[in-house]
Formats: C-alpha cells, structure tokens, sequence
C-alpha cells in the first residue's frame, strides 16, 4: 500500500510542476500592442538595417544577395496583408506575424525566439514611421473569414473549376506547381516566381485555409498577383463563395513526398528483376521516394546565392546487371535555349537544365569520404550528368571523374553502360539514369555493391535562373543502400529465438515443479 | 508488490529519458524536440534494468521478494494457465527482439565527429604563417570607437558572406542552413564560439572545412576555405562582429589572461 502511496504522491508532484511549466510558458494571442519607436529603433538599427538598410530603403549590405529583396519600408507596401481588401494598408498584425514567424524560403528569420512581444511591436512601431503610407489612419479591419467554406471534394471541384476560369495557370500551372507561361517581375523590377501550391509549407503569407484566403482576395501588393475579391479596388474576378473554393482546391494540392523528413537521408534501393524502361514507366510508382534539399552552391567562387529550386526527389532499383535511378525535382521552367518562350522567361542567358549524381570511386572502409563537393587529389568520384539540350542538340547524358574542382577527366560512358533520359510535364522534370552495377573500369567508375552503405550527392542547374557552371544548387553526401533480397535468416533467427526460448522456460518450470514436491 | 517496484522504477526511467529529456531541449531550443538516439537509448536502459535489479536484491529479504513470485509462477501446479501465458509472452517478446536484429533496415550509419578538434600549433593561409597559440585579434582595439568601427565593418562582411548558412540571429539557421550536414555552427549557444578564443576561430575561418583534421570530418563541412576569398583582415573583423553580435566573450588562454 505504501508503494501506492508514494506513487499516488510523486505523481501529484509532477502534474502540479508540469502545470506550472506549461502555465510559464503558455502564450498569449497577440493584439496589436502599442509600440514604443525609439525602442524600436534601436533594435532595427542592431538587428535589421543588414538587409533592409539604415533608412529602411532595402539597401543594407545584404541586399543584392536576395531574392526576393528585402522590404523597402520607405514605400509602406506589404505583400502579405490580411486587411479588408478595400483598404490599401496592411493591419499591424500582418508587419508583427512576419517579424514574429519570419518568411519561410527567404532570409527573413522568425524572431520571436529573441525579441519579446513588446520588442517586436516596438519594431512595428518604428517601420510604420519609415513611411508616411499610414499617417493617421487606424489599424484597418481584418477580411472576413467568417464565410468559411469546409473542404469537400464538391467545393475543391468548384475551387478546380475556378482556377481555370480565374486562368490562375497562366502562373501558377495546370498542377500548381507555378511553371509559368510568362515572366514575372515585381514592380521594382526583381524577379519573382509564382508559389508550387504541392508545397504549401514554402507559403511566406502562412499556409492556413485564412491565410490563402487573405492572398487570393487581397492578391501580393508590389507583384504581379493580384486581387481576386469582388469588392476589391482593382477589377474583381471571383466571389467569396468562389474565393473560399479555390483555397480548398490549393490546399488539396499538397504534396507530402516533396516535403523532406527530417534525418531521413537514405535513398532505399530495391531490386527488380526487370528495371522500368524509363522515367515515365508506372514502375517506378511502388519505389520509395527520398527527398533531400538544395542548397546554392556559395561555397567557392563564382558564389551562387539566389536559387529557385529546392529540392530533388530520388528513387533507385537495381537487379543483378544494372542500376537505375530516378531523379524528379519540381523546376518552373523547361530551359530549351533556342525555344522562344523559354528564351523569353528565362532571367540572365538561357542555358539547359542539368542534373548531376556523384558517388565516390573508392568506397572506404570507416567514414571517410570524399570531398561533398567534386572529391579531392585523393578521393575521385565518378559524376553522372544529364543536360535537357537546346532546339538544335538533343538532351543527353554523359560521365566523368572529378578529382577537385575543376579537376575533370571524362571517362567512357559506353563502358559503364550509361544511359539517361529525360522529359519534363506541368512544371516536373522526370530524368532517368541506368548504368552497369560493376565495370571493368575500377579505378574510374563507381562499382555499386548491395547492402553497402553508398555515399551519393546531386547538383542541380535551373538554366531559366541564370544557372551555369559553378554558378547551381546541390546536396551534401547522402546514402544510397542497395537493399539485399530477404534471406532466410530473416525468419529463422526469431523462430529459433521462439523455439529456445519457449523449451527453455518449460524445462526450468518442469525442474522447478519436480523441486517443489 | 515488491516484484512491481523495480518495473516501475525502470518505467519512469524510460518515460523521462523518452519525453523528460526531449522536453527540457525544446524548453531551451524551442520549436525542437531533441529525442535521445536510440543507440544511447538502449545503453542508458541496460544500465537501469541492471542496477534495478541490484538494489532489489541487494539483502536476501530483497532478493527473496523478487524472486519467491517468479518461482512460483514456474512451479505451481495451480498457476497453470497463467504459467502458459507467460511462457508465451516471454518467448514471443524475445522473439520480436530478435526480428528487430535481423529484420532489414533503411537506417543510416551512425557517424561520429569531433566538433572542436584539437588546432595545430600554426597554421599557413595567406602564404604566411600564424602561431596559433599567441596570435590576437588585431583589431580588438581598446579605443570604443574604433572597435564600434572594425564591428560593422565585420558585419557588413559577415551580411555578405556568412548569413546566409550562419544566420541573422547567428543561431546557425540561415536560410539555406538546413541542407546542410553538419549544420552550420551556432555562436549563441555556449558550446561554439564562447568557449573558443579567437586564434582557433580565426583557424577555423581562414582554412574552413577542408582544413579540418580528419575526426572532424573535412570531406563533409560545407565551411568555405575563407582564406581564398577574403583576406585575413577581413575575417579578423568578420570575427569581431560574430563575438559583439551573439553577445558572447571570446575565451582567453591562460597566458593572456596572467598578463591582464
């Protein structure tokens, strides 16, 4: 009894002391608070004038590294309001949730992890007095959401249809995945690129059904997105009703296999005893997926810090020949130089799309690897490369060793059996590579072995984006484990481990028993 | 009753390595749940059962408590079916234990890396070379306003360079941090550049990742050899900025600290 006691006591302990915490840390709704400019300004002129410049006029150091570009605070226009569509200026909630929870995709941090509330409003305070924009005028009412349509595959039908009439593919594509059909510019000028609705999570405005709702009626002041709402300033294009629908339709566009699981970094290969025949063979459909990250390339010059794409999806089988990978990332733009739209989409030179698989020649035995980026004078690695081609070259695949930067020797690809093909749909390139397990070559390509742990990288080119040479996106090592087929031992093992275990303890009770009489 | 307390011991043990660890994490990293590997997990449960196990038997009375129900359970005829229950739950739990072993897995190997490995004594960038040991920072002027000067001007090094992997908040969370692996250093926690003086920073700048010793992992780090892109006054006052910005105090090595 006394146990229960004691438990009974220790358990009262715990739950008043969690209480406590979470109590402590409970946070409370934010309502636009009065800000204190002064304070403001002394945390802007510490912390934010970087990127967004001592005067507020986006012209900090950072800048010109950015894309999309700091906010100029000197002109007062914010993308991402949630005011009625009939007044021009954001409320002071929307200039404090974009301080507190940051842009996702860009270099706008969340703040809340080192500015208080009161902080934070006081920053509001001070950049709403960067322009005369607001002048006296009150915080403006919130859009009404109190219309609120629930998803239904009725209303995302609607939404669907909506879309189509409202032509929201001319940006943002029949599947969403914005492969636009003409380029876009914000008004200063600065490119922009309409929002992947498969990956709701990269929505800088928030990715609530409130929040599409906000950006479809009131559009993105300052780019080419604009208003939808029927009583809005400029030409209204869709009812509430209609608004309600097409945030359904976007919201049931997500796509969780694009969103990268954190640590999971193992491309799961399996074998078949037949490969797909190609990128598009349904085949591939039952092969897992394995999405990693981009990252620009700014690390050796020529630095690259402006990408658009962000990140590639692999899948891999193999049988006892050869090896095929798939590589599918979401890119806006299919960059066929010579093909006029593309040339006139393109920002900077038009140059094709690439994609590059590296895998180290010499696997070692404890973790040492080659450098991530192109191998070093000890370690070469062997590079798969595929290009898109232009009107008058055809795309084509091709290999080579790296031994560093710039340290390239090409080696035979008919050797290795190489091979890839590529095509590109509503905004996705689909690229297919196969080449022999084992060459004859072993000091020149990589041999890929089942059941090993095989570091494997990629690099990625969007030659829409002024991609070219050193100037891409890429990955750091992952892995690619070539799954062994199932052995016997897989069941033998526990059914052993059942059989000894069960005989075991029968014959301790048996000899337990024969003790007890 | 005694045959429960080691259970629930071992229980409660489990529940705060599982949640009470990860929620202390959040609480200093929020928006984090930092869980414990499993690998460590496992170690940590060894060890618990096994001592357990020792301070229940520690005296014969003890001992006797655990055990008198167990044998009794093996041998008492009248406890037959409950006796065939646990046979069975016993035998089906190792058995899944085993399937655990040998059962094909997608997970990655478990890679080890020194994060602060040990600075050579002098290092060779800019075709000269530094002795890591006594070198200073040559712009930690004592003037205040010649300090205040040098700061910015590491910051507006620091906003075109290294924000973009190290951070506005220098939390190592800048916008293209998370494709990387390690993850770019953090210089507002207390384990990064507050515990390292400025030479072994200044090292770790100048020859960035390939210039690491091998436990740290050189063919991994995404640090760019800095020493051929900005020159040695230029990380010197990119360092200042780091140190004044995150709010952290460069560490001293003995010998400067007896003189002071």
């Amino acid at each position: 009894m006394s146990l229960f006691t004691s438990i009974r006591k220790t358990g009262l302990a715990v739950g008043v002391l969690l209480f406590a915490i979470v109590t402590l840390f409970a946070v409370p709704v934010a309502h636009a608070a009065a800000g204190d400019v002064k304070k403001g300004e002394a945390i802007y002129q510490k912390r934010c004038w970087w990127c967004h410049g001592k005067k507020g006029e986006a012209d900090g150091p950072a800048a010109k590294f950015l894309i999309p570009p700091p906010r100029d605070f000197s002109l007062g226009v914010y993308k991402y309001k949630t005011s009625d569509p009939k007044v021009q200026i954001p409320r002071d909630e929307d200039l404090f949730r974009e301080i507190t929870t940051g842009m996702v995709g860009t270099g706008m941090p969340k703040w809340d992890d080192i500015l208080s509330e009161q902080d934070r409003w006081d920053v509001v305070a001070y950049i709403k007095s960067l322009t005369d924009m607001f002048g006296k005028t009150p915080n403006p009412p919130q859009i009404d959401v109190s219309k609120k349509i629930k998803s239904s595959p009725e209303s995302i039908e609607k939404g669907k249809q909506a879309f189509q009439t409202a032509k929201c593919y001319e940006c943002h594509g029949q599947l969403g995945k914005g492969d636009l059909t003409k380029k876009l510019k914000e008004d200063s000028g600065a490119r922009v690129w309409p929002r992947n609705f498969t990956k709701p999570w990269s929505f800088r405005g928030g990715y609530t059904a409130e929040d599409i709702f906000a950006r479809v009626s009131n559009g993105i002041p300052n780019t080419p997105m604009p208003s939808f709402a029927a009583d809005a300033t400029s030409s209204g294009k869709l009812s509430v009703e209609d608004r309600w629908n097409v945030v359904n339709y976007v919201m049931s566009l997500a796509e969780p296999t694009s969103q990268v699981k954190d640590g999971q970094n193992v491309i799961k290969g399996l074998r078949r005893d037949a490969l797909p025949k190609d990128e598009n063979d349904a085949a591939w459909n039952e092969a897992p997926s394995t999405a990693f990250y981009l990252a620009p390339q700014i690390i050796q010059n020529d630095r690259f810090f402006t990408p658009t794409n962000d990140l590639v999806k692999v899948k891999a089988l193999y049988n006892e020949q050869d090896i095929a990978f798939m590589i599918e990332w979401d890119d806006r733009t299919k960059s066929i130089p010579g093909d006029p739209t593309a040339e006139t989409i393109a920002w900077d030179t038009l140059t094709p799309d690439q994609i590059a698989v590296q895998t180290p020649i010499v696997m070692s035995t404890g973790s040492e690897k080659p450098y991530f980026g192109h191998g070093d004078a000890g370690h070469a690695v062997s590079m798969m490369v595929w290009n898109s081609g232009t009107t008058t070259t055809p795309a084509s695949g091709t290999m080579m060793d790296y031994t560093g930067t710039h340290k390239r020797t090409q080696t035979d690809p008919a050797a290795a059996g190489f091979s890839a093909t590529g095509s590109y749909k509503d905004g996705t390139w689909k690229v297919m590579m196969k080449r022999k397990m084992v060459t004859a070559n072993k000091d020149k390509d990589t041999q890929f072995e089942v059941g090993r742990f095989i570091p494997i990288a990629f690099a990625n080119w969007d030659g829409s984006n002024g991609e070219a040479g050193s100037k891409h996106t890429l990955t750091v090592w992952n892995w690619l484990l070539l799954q062994p087929p199932t052995g016997k031992e897989v069941y033998l093992v526990p059914l052993l481990v059942l059989i000894l275990l069960a005989g075991g303890q029968l014959v301790v009770a048996n000899m337990l028993g024969k003790k007890r009489k | 009753m005694q045959f429960l307390k080691p259970i629930i011991g071992v229980l409660i043990a489990y529940l705060l390595i599982k949640i009470g660890v990860p929620f202390l994490g959040s609480l200093h990293h929020p928006g984090t749940w930092p869980v414990v590997p499993t690998a460590v997990m496992k170690m940590y449960l060894t060890f618990i059962i096994a001592g357990a196990f020792v301070a229940c038997t520690f005296d014969e009375e003890g001992y006797n408590a655990l055990i008198t129900p167990v044998v009794d359970l093996y041998s008492n005829p009248a406890k037959a079916k409950l006796r065939l229950c646990a046979v069975t739950a016993v035998s089906l739990l190792g058995c899944w234990i085993a399937y655990q072993y040998v059962k094909p897995t997608f997970d990655a190997p478990v890679e080890l890396r020194s994060v602060h490995p040990a600075p050579p004594s002098s290092v060779t960038m800019w075709n000269k070379s530094y002795p890591l040991q006594t070198l200073k920072n040559p712009f930690r002027a004592p003037d205040k306003a010649q300090l205040a000067k040098f700061t910015e001007e590491g910051g507006v090094i620091y906003y075109q360079n290294c924000f973009y992997c190290h951070g506005d908040k220098q939390d190592g969370k800048g916008h293209f941090a998370q494709a990387f692996n390690p993850m770019p250093a953090n210089f507002v926690d207390v384990g990064t550049i507050a515990m390292l003086t400025e030479s072994f920073v200044f090292w770790r700048v100048g020859s960035g990742g390939p210039g690491l010793p091998s436990e740290g992992t050189p063919w991994a780090s995404a640090m760019p050899v800095w020493n051929t892109m900005l020159s040695e006054e230029e990380v010197w006052k990119a360092i200042l900025f780091i140190y004044d910005q995150s709010g952290v105090q460069p560490r001293v090595t003995d010998v400067v600290a007896e003189k002071k």
